[in-house]
């Protein structure tokens, strides 16, 4: 049961952060190297906000918005200037970003790690089923479900999202409809940022808040949106629970094989589905 | 009134050039129609237009003010409809929402997607399909319905009947023609004479990147051999 829970939640985390680069991938034609990074600084802003105001809901709040006006400016500044160039400069440009994002996060918050505690509320395990299950992973579970499914309606059904599908697959048309396509670039990737520090606030109570933490996690990520295949959303929340299930029953079953287990799935899937495992023609955001 | 103008535009792409200070004007209510062989430089007249492409030297003028600078998202706004020559559906997005971005971009006006289902009744039956499951004529319905429904003042086509069956361009060429007479005006696109004598009131020969001929249909009719001339592979 608790590697369900587990799974689940780690599944969960995942797909927020997959989703993101998804989507920014569709839109902006680039991985963003610096996913991980604005993960990572949610979830110290997320602690900074707990830390002064004692309340883990106001961070939840807060701490992504922030986190989103960062994404947009990092748009606005540095990445909108060199569309017109080789998507290598691009590339280059969100690696660069990890660099600064970490050496200001260093300068802002030290190196010492960071800790979050765990919302009141979800103090107590749950017994369920026979066994413990602690709280708080159920509400990670909730959560992430709750916004995944909000994500695929404003996706899907909001005229914001047909504008987002429609500049994300033929850019040039969309323009010549009345789309401000570039709003529409530096909207998406501050949604892309908003969930990453979505993901990072959530994280906050069940991981040490340090500045390795955007590594270990955007690596699941890239993983997460190759199996998934680049650009579709679907493809990636089945990734992500793929992924999330493994590694959580690895670490119950056979610690030392997770890493192995995770990179197998990844190579398995270039070598004999290099477009996704469960790629579709048709219909991805 | 003269709706709109490209004044001596030069337009190139990287060092090459494919527009040599081309010069063309649209009135209002006028059918006009750009011919010319592959390569002349026509979709390339209406990329200049629409704002895809913007002119190294020379002007953009609708309505009488300089609109060089604007983005085809502004020019669009401003009442430019744009039916380029690939169709260009957005496949990610069902027949329905194809028109529904439009509706929701573009101006309003006398254009409604009651209107078009009205005319194309394939389109509903459609509706709920992916865009890119649309046969050619299909898809060639859909991406002019998509225009006006923006409700532009100044449609540009781009070769329109192109790889459709003779039955359906009548068809087209029909609708073509009763959206002119309810009053907007149609910048037509075409390779050869056969829907330009039917539509246009005046035509552009283009050759070479540069306008080699203009003048009313009626000229044409009279330059007849010259002109096929210069629209012969
Ligand atoms: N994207 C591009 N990159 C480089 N050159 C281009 C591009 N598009 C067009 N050209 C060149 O510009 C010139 C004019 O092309 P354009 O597409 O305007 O011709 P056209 O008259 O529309 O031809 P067709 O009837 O085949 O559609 C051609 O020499 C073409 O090779
Ligand atoms: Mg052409």
């Amino acid at each position: 049961m608790s590697i369900i829970v587990i799974g689940l939640s780690l599944s969960f985390l995942l797909f927020l952060l997959a989703a993101g680069l998804t989507l920014i991938f569709g839109m902006l034609g680039v991985i963003n190297f610096a996913h991980g990074a604005l993960y990572m600084l949610g979830a110290f802003v997320g602690y900074q906000i707990v830390h002064m105001t004692g309340s883990f809901w106001l961070g939840l709040l807060f701490a992504p918005l922030i986190v989103a006006c960062v994404g947009a400016l990092i748009e606005i500044l540095a990445l909108k200037q060199v569309y017109d160039r080789d998507h290598i400069f691009q590339l280059l440009l969100t690696f660069g970003f990890i660099l600064v994002i970490d050496d200001a996060t260093k300068m802002i918050w030290g190196f010492d790690y960071k800790q979050v505690p765990t919302p009141e509320i979800f103090m107590a395990p749950i017994s369920m089923f026979g066994s413990q299950i602690p709280s708080y992973r159920l509400f990670v579970i909730g959560f992430g479900a709750a916004v995944s499914l909000a994500l695929f309606l404003l996706l899907d059904r909001s005229k914001w999202g047909m504008i987002i599908r429609a500049a994300s697959s033929d850019p040039e048309m969309a323009q010549t409809l009345g789309v401000n396509v570039n709003r529409v670039r530096t909207g998406v990737f501050a949604l892309g940022a908003y969930l990453a520090a979505l993901g990072g606030v959530v994280s906050a109570p069940l991981v040490p808040i340090e500045l390795g933490m955007g590594f270990s996690v955007i690596i699941d990520c890239f993983v997460v949106v190759i199996i998934g295949g680049l650009g579709n959303i679907r493809g990636a929340i089945l990734a992500s629970l793929l992924l999330g299930m493994t590694r959580a029953a690895g670490y119950t079953y056979a610690t030392e094989w997770v890493e192995l287990l995770t990179f197998a799935l990844l190579i398995g899937t270039l070598m004999f589905r290099p477009a996704g495992l469960f790629s579709t023609k048709g219909r991805s955001a | 009134m003269k709706l709109l103008a490209l004044e001596s535009c030069n337009v190139t792409y990287g060092k090459a050039q494919a527009l040599h200070s081309v010069s063309i004007e649209v009135a209002q209510g006028e059918v006009v129609s750009l011919i010319g062989r592959n390569g002349a430089g026509k979709s390339t007249i209406l990329k200049t237009i629409i704002g895809l492409k913007q002119p190294v030297s020379g002007r953009r003028v609708w309505k009488g003010d300089d609109v060089t600078a604007r983005l085809p998202n502004q020019l669009g706004r401003l009442g430019i409809g744009y039916v380029p020559e690939d169709r260009r559906i957005f496949d990610n997005l069902t027949v329905h929402e194809n028109l529904r971005i439009a509706t929701v971009m573009g101006r309003t006006g006398a254009w409604t997607e009651t209107r078009i289902f009205e005319m194309f009744p394939v389109l509903l039956d459609r509706a709920s399909q992916a865009g890119n499951t649309l046969s050619g004529g299909e898809q060639q319905m859909l991406a002019i319905s998509r225009a006006l429904l923006t409700n532009p003042e100044l449609l540009l086509l781009d070769e329109p009947t192109e790889g459709l069956a003779p039955l359906i361009v009548d068809e087209l060429v029909d609708s073509m023609r009763r959206i002119n007479e309810e009053g907007m005006t149609l910048l037509l696109v075409e390779q050869n004479l056969r829907v330009p004598m039917k539509l246009a009131h005046r035509q552009y020969v283009v050759d070479n990147g540069t306008v080699q001929w203009s003048g009313t249909t009626a000229d044409l009719l009279a330059n007849r051999e010259e002109i096929e001339k210069l629209i012969s592979v």
